[in-house]
């Protein structure tokens, strides 16, 4: 008996060829980019050192990204992520520096008030049933004044060596730890939105609450718990970016939000294509830095990688639509 | 003989050549030494215009100051120190609380001329040109105009400002140069880091290379340029590159002293903890930074100083005198040797001495 082949299912093998293509092209680009950049620059961009060094400097960008992904992931979006770092950031430096706190209870403090300001924002756009971009914008902006207010607008340097050590000073390979946390956060949520039934439900719920509400899903819940750990998230952020730099400022840290929207939907075409998705979004923090950093090697103008980095987000978007044949987009 | 006399012109000139490098690097040494002396003693005050009555001439005059944001510390200390001066002299000086969004500038301007002020001063960097419009209607209404602490002494004012408090931008660059060269035994390789949005960031920056490039033309500088809203995602990513592209960098200038924060976290990946950095604002937690080692030193300035400077300036506009060209506010190094006399922890203003108001106030006839 021999096995005929038609031609439906010679289109069907094409089909899961484009799938494939499509899930992993954005790991294919970000291997071109660095293949192009080290043929361009043979001696100094493919070295360990370079290698080491892209890793370790993006912890807290790939972090905020996961944050917002969360309730992304949920059909929620959460703007105050990286008010609540910056905010998270500051009250660890003030509470460590200021007033005398070990840095592990700062540490702990950080990420709890993270997870109250998430728990905030769950109450407001559940409670009174209000968009989550109006809740989250408000809060956000309150936190910034909080923010200004305990740190009598002044950056606060001094947080202990020991989370500085932690975070990038002590290596694995060569690569500081901060990678690593950022690593096993993506994994974690991988894992968990692949294989544990919360994570099946948050995904259930981005996709259609109502279908998920009348399939017995607690909506409410799940979206509660969503903003919760975005906000835990976040704090976690604001940690690794005070361990970064030893310091506190009180508003430089709002400039990564967009950087870590642009991730999200960058990883969003990637891997699990149409979905967001957290090593979708690794990926795409690192294909940007990648691109950043043999950009700035090169040499190029600081408006040069504006122009990578706008560009990349729509070029990787619309080719991935491109695939799909143009379909209406439903990100969740 | 003329074998002779060639193989002996030769071997002069290249014992000339040879002595040359030695002699100028000397030199430049010399040079680059006598610079950072220069600025390593607590300053004493010079007068920079006539004295004259200031109570006699304020009494009926106020002034409206709108600075970039108050929710910047410089700003906040700067603003204190011209409203002490204000209070000296017994005059109106009004703050404009705003958190840079330029419709609250724009309210600021209808509010003094609303008001009657006599003067309007945009401080602490807002670029008097981003209200053209409204600054042009105040003068008509009979304000004045001036600007405290934005052009560099090189730069031309906007023409409908009356008087700028400018600052010796290029003076804080010939020290970083100066500095960069002593410390790197005059072989530097530096990374400048600034930021061209920022009015005085071009002749700063162009000041630290022509400096370095007299101390020594073969010395290696490479330059990024950092927007403002962009210090925190793109100087860590941009250090870490260069320092990658070029491993001889041996001297980080980051021009404006709060980058430094992000400074420190790409030398720490990049393992280059053998490069060193200086910058430039006086900015207390870099002055800690200074005093715990991971900066090895700080240009500060004194903003109590700046802030008599600048209403000297505005007073003098407003009694019809002539206006100094600089607010004359002198630059101090701050190293690990003084880093403590800035204050644990260090403050805007503690260091410099206090002679500016002893000084200021016999200049405007409130003491003998």
């Amino acid at each position: 008996m021999s096995v005929v082949e038609t031609p439906q299912s010679n289109r069907l093998s094409a089909e899961i060829l484009k799938k494939e293509f499509e899930r992993f092209a954005l790991l294919m680009a970000w291997g071109l980019l660095f293949i192009l950049f080290s043929m361009l620059l043979p001696d100094t961009f493919m070295t360990w050192r370079t290698v080491s060094s892209m890793l370790g400097s993006q912890a807290v960008l790939v972090v905020l990204a996961l944050a917002i992904l969360v309730p992304l992931t949920s059909g929620d979006f959460d703007l105050s992520a990286a008010s609540t770092l910056v905010f998270t950031a500051m009250f660890l430096a003030v509470s460590n520096v200021n007033w005398g706190w070990s840095i592990g209870a700062s540490v702990i403090a950080a990420l709890l008030l993270g997870g109250f300001i998430g728990a905030v924002n769950a109450f407001f756009v559940l409670y009174f049933r209000i968009h989550s971009l109006i809740i989250t914008l408000g809060l956000g902006t309150f936190l910034n004044g909080m923010t200004l207010w305990i740190s009598d607008s002044r950056t606060i340097a001094g947080v202990s060596m020991k989370l500085v050590e932690l975070v990038v000073i002590k290596r694995l390979l060569g690569v500081p730890m901060a990678f690593y946390y950022g690593l096993a956060v993506a994994v974690i949520m991988w894992w968990a939105l692949e294989y544990t039934i919360t994570g099946r439900k948050l995904l259930f719920v981005g996709r259609g609450r109502e279908v998920a509400r009348l399939n017995g899903v607690s909506v409410d819940r799940v979206r509660a718990t969503s903003f919760a750990a975005s906000g835990i998230l976040a704090a976690l952020a604001g940690v690794l970016y005070t361990g970064m730099t030893g310091s506190a400022d009180p508003t430089s840290g709002l400039s990564l939000l967009l950087p870590a929207f642009a991730a999200a939907f960058l990883g969003a075409t990637a891997i699990y294509p149409g979905r967001f998705n957290p090593v979708g979004t690794l990926v795409g923090v690192y294909f940007l830095i990648t691109g950043i950093t043999g950009l700035t090697m090169l040499g190029a103008d600081a408006f040069v990688q504006s122009l990578f980095y706008g560009g990349a987000l729509i070029v990787a978007v619309s080719l991935s639509q491109l695939v799909r044949k143009r379909q209406p987009q439903n990100f969740g | 003989m003329r074998f002779h006399g060639l193989t002996l012109t030769t071997g002069a000139l290249a014992a000339f050549s040879a002595m040359m490098p030695v002699s100028a690097s000397a030199d430049a040494m010399a040079d680059a030494q006598a610079v950072l002396d220069a600025h390593r003693v607590v300053p004493e005050f010079n007068p920079l215009g006539s004295p004259f009555d200031a109570t006699a001439c304020m009494a009926d005059k106020s002034v409206f100051s709108i600075p970039v944001n108050m929710a910047i510390p410089f700003n906040v200390e700067l603003q204190k120190a011209m409203r002490r001066a204000a209070e000296d002299v017994g005059f109106t000086y009004t703050t404009w609380e705003n958190q840079g969004a330029s419709d609250s500038w724009i309210q600021g301007v209808n509010q003094a001329i609303a008001q009657d002020y006599s003067l309007i001063d945009v401080a602490g960097g807002l670029n008097p040109e981003m209200l053209a419009p409204q600054l042009r209607e105040a003068k008509a209404a009979g304000l004045a105009v001036t600007t405290t602490h934005l052009y560099d002494e090189s730069q031309e004012q906007a023409d409908f400002v009356d008087a700028s408090a400018k600052v010796d931008y290029r003076r804080a660059g010939e020290i970083l140069a100066a500095w960069a060269f002593v410390e790197t035994a005059g072989k530097p390789n530096v990374l400048i880091i600034g930021s061209d949005d920022v009015l005085p960031s071009i002749p700063f920056v162009e000041q630290i290379k022509e400096s370095l490039g007299e101390y020594c033309p073969d010395c290696k500088t490479r330059y990024l340029n950092v927007p403002v809203n962009e210090w925190a995602t793109r100087i860590q990513s941009g250090t870490q590159s260069a320092l990658l592209a070029d491993q001889g960098i041996n001297y980080i200038l980051p021009i404006y002293d709060s980058m430094t924060q992000f400074v420190t976290p790409a030398l720490r990946i990049a393992g280059a903890s053998n490069v060193g950095m200086a910058s430039y604002n006086g900015t207390p937690f870099v002055l800690d930074m200074v005093r715990d080692g991971t900066v090895q030193m700080d240009v500060g300035e004194s903003l109590g100083w700046a802030g008599y400077a600048a209403v000297d300036a505005q007073m003098r506009v407003l009694c019809g005198l002539e206006v100094p060209e600089s607010l004359g506010i002198p630059l101090l190094i701050f190293d690990a040797s003084n880093a403590e006399t800035a204050g644990v922890p260090a403050d805007f203003d503690s260091g410099y001495g206090d002679g500016h108001i002893s000084g200021f106030r016999k200049l405007w006839g409130l003491e003998g």
